[in-house]
């Protein structure tokens, strides 16, 4: 951000601050009373990377080189980018990878397995005007997910207004964001960071925590790095960091949804898959509903097509099945996108606005279906 | 009536709090807004103190305990126990520990709780935007002395199940309270090795609800003012494909003539099953298997006191792997029923319309038992032999009101029978075990 005029927006990011700033002195107050090892003023103080994780400042990782804001990746990262993304109210995510000198990931059965020691870095940013995606941008958190001896464990650390750094918040937060969208219109967004636990909300496979962007699936498409665009899983196989990769025909592959040149069906497959089925799915959370949205799903009962709801509760409306064939607007899939009270909207968390677009798709994909 | 221990200690001691806000006639149900104490004289948790309370789940060791000191804590993420085993989180009872998710921004459950060997116990939670508790894959979970509820004066924002364990074995649901919700108070989903005793549920959709679930018993419970008492149901297409075994006992089954606030007054039912339960139901069996009810209570539901369905009757199409649509295999004894003098059955949902209008006894008339009359032809080309085993035998049997219906020829061609004797010579051996669930009911690990 350049300071060079005091701006409206700039008193309220500062007055944003001073209230930011209140509530960690008081938390610090009670830490001293409570004897607490949490954030707040030890974060604040120097820490030396011991390797013991998790660390209470991003910067201890030595993840990005120079400036921390740039998010430039040390050599350890590899940058990685699923086909489609998961809708987060518009943020924009940067992703890397790190996988332990001398080690390397499996890939086995269609799936990743990733060493212990793997760190997974997921950097949350909003430009501040969407117009100019690559102008000043405010990232929000980063989070990592670690393959530690006991399984993977996930870290939200939340950026300082100066975005200097960020501190591991276990707790989770709240932030206001402000940003001009695509169409140049002002938006305000209560954007909430999720605390530790509400982490497997979404990254559950079979009850244990597990990274969702790292499938064959996902990954087997080009991507642009400073070397030139190759295919993620192949470039990986180049580095030495992945074994078992032959060939990006032998492999799942899953479209970006927002690719219109695609077939409606596969963009629609390609958004519930990224967007549900990490809940809706046999190993997911939300197997209680009998609702499964992976791309692959061929069952019309389990895609949801004339199923009722099991404990949808208020999430049903007025509506008798999640997908009601020619009727994009009487399905219970695109009643609970379409909304953002909490008890009715899916997904259940990481969303605070309405993904239009996202709508606007399975809607069409509903409505032209017989 | 009847009431858990401790709920009349609530009462005794906290009486000059105990108000009922309003409670309303309707012409198509009574509605409640009771409240079981007033969690507004609570100090307020300080904000630091709530975010000790989140740290404490996210932090906690196995074998432990999670204290929960008195005070009114609002939250506004969801306290999660994730993959822990032997933990035990205690407030300091119902009315001093009271945990409100009214300013929860995401989420789909105030707590949720996944692990082994859980218990959680003595507090309050109050106005999730979803369900007020969840517990998921946990082997071992014991919900005692908890109170889950809603304070909206408006019950069209409540939140859906108050206690909610699914796909869980050995469950304990013991002296709780669950009132308001939308749908069921207590639900107990896919779920295997069961018991909900001396709990109270009123003020919801449904009191309590055992779906596709194995090897369940429901005793000393009150389940009064719902618009439905004590549900049993397997629904079509869950990964646990359906449930058997169930016995319902000693229970008070009372006024459950709340109207189905699940849906929105004039609304249609949509596809949740439990918005078509008609006010003025006590027991409801929907595709259930191997259910025995027997020494209850069932008094002045408005519509009847027990009904033996199959899912055929909610016209949702009724095929699905594993899972039969048919309830078979009940059997109900010795169960005392009391007809609500001065009213008259539902008319605001089909099974309502179906009992006011088509029963054996005249139009208008409540019922104490009805048979829905739907069965497998394949087992046999006519009812008389009783292919799906029903059997009641209730002392007095000629004084009360038995209607079966017969559905199977569409809604212009529907009749009524008074013919219980059909029903009457047999009995269904319904087995259940409980007894590894004993061990919960002893002194919390530590």
């Amino acid at each position: 951000m350049k300071p060079t005029t005091l701006t409206l927006r700039d008193l309220l990011l500062a007055s944003l601050v001073a209230i930011a700033l209140l509530g960690s002195c008081q938390s610090e107050k009670a830490e001293e009373q409570t004897d607490q090892s949490k954030s707040g003023q030890r974060a604040l103080a120097p820490e030396e990377a011991t390797g013991q994780y998790p660390y209470r400042r991003l910067s201890t990782y030595g993840f990005f080189e120079g400036e921390m804001a740039q998010l430039d990746p040390s050599e350890k990262l590899i940058p990685y980018q699923p086909a489609s993304s998961l809708f987060t109210d518009y943020a924009m995510k940067s992703r890397f990878v790190m996988i332990p000198e001398g080690e390397k990931a499996q890939l086995v059965e269609d799936e990743i397995e990733l060493p212990k020691g793997s760190i997974l870095v997921k950097n949350f940013y909003y430009p501040e005007d969407y117009r100019k995606p690559e102008g000043d941008r405010r990232i929000i958190e980063t989070r990592l997910m670690i393959h530690e001896e006991k399984g993977w464990q996930s870290y939200p650390y939340i950026w300082n207004e100066e975005q200097t750094d960020a501190v591991l918040k276990i707790v989770g937060g709240e932030t206001e964001v402000r940003f001009i969208d695509k169409n140049g219109k002002d938006q305000v967004i209560n954007y909430l960071v999720p605390n530790k636990n509400q982490c497997k909300s979404c990254h559950n496979k079979n009850e244990a925590l597990a990274p969702i962007g790292i499938q064959p699936k996902h990954l087997n498409n080009d991507l642009k790095y400073d070397s030139g665009t190759e295919n993620q899983l192949a470039h990986w196989t180049k580095l030495g960091k992945l074994e078992g990769f032959t060939g990006k025909d032998n492999h799942p592959s899953v479209i970006n949804y927002e690719d219109h040149s695609q077939a409606l069906d596969d963009r629609a497959m390609a958004y519930l898959d990224i967007n549900c089925s990490h809940c809706h799915r046999a190993e997911g959370p939300a197997s209680t509903s009998g609702l499964f949205l992976t791309f692959d799903q061929k069952d019309p009962m389990k895609l949801g097509i004339n199923k009722a709801p099991v404990a949808a509760g208020k999430g049903s409306g007025k509506f008798k099945f999640d997908i009601v064939p020619g009727h994009g607007e009487q399905s219970i899939l695109t009643y609970r996108m379409n909304s953002t009270e909490v008890g009715i909207a899916m997904p259940e968390i990481g969303r605070t606005t309405i993904h239009a677009e996202g709508v606007e798709l399975i809607k069409e994909w509903i409505n032209q279906m017989k | 009536m009847k009431e858990p221990p401790l709920f009349q200690h609530i009462y005794m001691r906290k009486f000059a709090f105990h108000f009922l806000i309003s409670i309303g006639l309707f012409a198509c149900g009574t509605q409640t807004t009771e409240r079981s104490f007033d969690s507004t004289l609570l100090t307020k948790a300080s904000p630091e103190q709530v975010e000790q309370l989140v740290e404490d789940f996210i932090l906690a060791e196995d074998s432990s305990t999670i204290e929960i000191p008195e005070g009114f804590y609002e939250l506004n993420t969801q306290l999660i126990l994730d993959n822990k085993s032997a933990i035990r989180i205690k407030g300091a009872g119902m009315d001093k520990t009271v945990l409100s998710f009214r300013n929860l921004k995401s989420g789909g459950e105030g707590v949720k709780i996944v692990g082994n060997q859980i218990s959680i116990e003595d507090l309050s939670i109050e106005d999730a935007p979803g369900d007020g508790i969840k517990a998921q894959h946990t082997d071992g979970i014991t919900f005692r002395r908890i109170n889950v509820t809603w304070t909206n004066g408006d019950k069209s924002k409540n939140g859906t199940y108050a206690i909610y364990p699914v796909q869980c074995k050995n469950v304990l649901i013991d002296e709780c309270i669950a009132s308001h919700s939308k749908d069921a108070g207590i639900y107990v989903g896919q779920s295997e090795n069961i018991v909900v005793k001396n709990s109270l549920a009123f003020g919801n959709v449904a009191g309590i609800e055992i779906e596709n679930s194995d090897n369940a018993e429901v005793f000393g419970n009150t389940a009064r003012d719902n618009a439905g008492g004590i549900l049993v149901f397997n629904l079509p297409g869950l990964p646990k494909s359906d449930g058997k075994g169930t016995k319902i006992y000693d229970n008070d089954i009372i006024d459950n003539n709340h109207k189905n606030f699940a849906v929105p007054i004039g609304e249609d039912p949509n596809g949740n099953t439990v918005t078509m339960i008609p006010p003025g139901s006590g027991i409801v069996l929907l595709a259930a298997k191997e259910v025995e009810i027997y020494n209850n209570r069932i008094l002045r539901n408005k519509t009847y006191g027990v009904a033996i369905a199959s899912y055929q009757v909610t016209g949702f199409p009724a095929e699905a792997p594993n899972w039969s649509p048919y309830t078979s295999d009940v059997f109900v004894h010795d169960n005392q029923y009391e007809r609500k003098s001065f009213s008259i059955p539902d008319f605001t949902r089909e099974m309502g319309q179906l009992v006011t209008v088509h029963n054996a006894h005249g139009i208008l008339k409540t019922q104490d038992i009805i048979y829905d009359g739907i069965w497998d032809k394949s087992i046999s080309e006519t009812i008389d032999s009783n292919p799906m085993r029903i059997c009641i035998q209730e002392s007095g049997m000629e004084n009360l009101r038995f209607t079966r219906f017969y559905l199977m020829d569409g809604e212009e061609n529907i009749q009524s029978f008074k013919d219980h004797e059909l029903f009457q010579n047999c009995k269904v051996n319904v087995q259940t075990n409980v007894s590894g669930i004993a061990f919960l009911n002893s002194a919390p690990i530590q």
